[in-house]
């Protein structure tokens, strides 16, 4: 079992998320801080919208994907 | 009919036009590079406003057309090779590679100081354009290298490898500027966007 993350070691996976696939390790310690902490909730959320405004504003692919959908 | 629709493309194109001239200067770094590619995509706007379908959003159109001017730009400097060297020293301060900013964020265990809102992605239009507007606003106050990072990977959407050869910095390098983007950018709208 690996250490359980920080918060800010979340935040560190939540950027790389956009960058690549997260290995199986990864995602399931960062769901089970998430599950855990009501500030990551909080936080992801976030991130989240952010995310999917950023692609909106920009037109990248990723929002054509989305509107795809 | 096709004058008309020319003439109001021109006009409301002319709003984007300083945040069309911010995009092209952070990634081409010369104003006048910049003014030229932000001019021909209003004219190239003009040009092509039959083919613009109003269902997409005028600024994405806008963005699209400056988005191509760029790679292109950028293909011709890499063939000639000038651009492709690292940026001067000066514009790359240490403190670009490093994620201690935002250690202020949280304490000595790495926990998060004080709870989060939880966001929501904005409804309506006017909900839409006061995000995009606080947005750019805070893009713009990214520093340079990191907004330019940023903008290559989530605009121009370069590879890394191609980001990294073409700002001359390491793969470890440009996650960290991504990261202080996204953080920076979350920190920003958190204090400035006004949720209703
Ligand atoms: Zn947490």
């Amino acid at each position: 079992m690996a250490d359980p993350l920080s918060c800010k070691e979340t935040t560190w996976l939540v950027s790389e998320a956009r960058e690549r696939a997260l290995s199986s390790e990864e995602r399931q310690n960062l769901a089970e801080h998430i599950a855990t902490c009501t500030f990551c909730q909080g936080a992801s959320r976030q991130f989240e919208v952010l995310f999917k405004e950023i692609d909106n504003y920009l037109g990248n692919s990723r929002s054509e994907k989305a509107a795809q959908k | 009919m096709d004058a008309q629709l020319r003439k109001s493309i021109a006009e409301e194109a002319a709003e984007y036009r300083p945040m069309l001239y911010r995009m092209a200067l952070i990634q081409l770094k010369n104003a006048d590079a910049a003014e030229d590619a932000t001019q021909e995509t209003l004219l190239a706007a003009v040009e092509k406003a039959v083919t613009f379908e109003a269902r997409s959003s005028l600024r994405t159109w806008l963005f699209a057309i400056l988005r191509f001017k760029i790679l292109d730009i950028m293909r011709d400097q890499s063939k000639s090779r000038k651009f492709n060297s690292p940026l001067p020293t000066d514009d790359r301060g240490i403190d670009d590679y490093e994620t201690g900013a935002f250690d202020v964020l949280f304490d000595t265990n790495g926990c998060w100081l004080d709870a989060k809102d939880p966001w929501t992605n904005p409804q309506t239009v006017a909900e839409q354009e006061a995000f995009f507007k606080v947005l750019e606003a805070c893009m713009t106050r990214l520093p340079a290298r990191t907004s330019r990072a940023f903008l290559m990977r989530e605009w121009l959407e370069l590879e890394p490898s191609e980001i990294c050869a073409k700002l001359g910095i390491s793969h470890g390098n440009l996650r960290i500027l991504l990261y202080r983007a996204r953080m920076q950018l979350r920190l920003c709208l958190d204090l400035n966007w006004e949720r209703t």
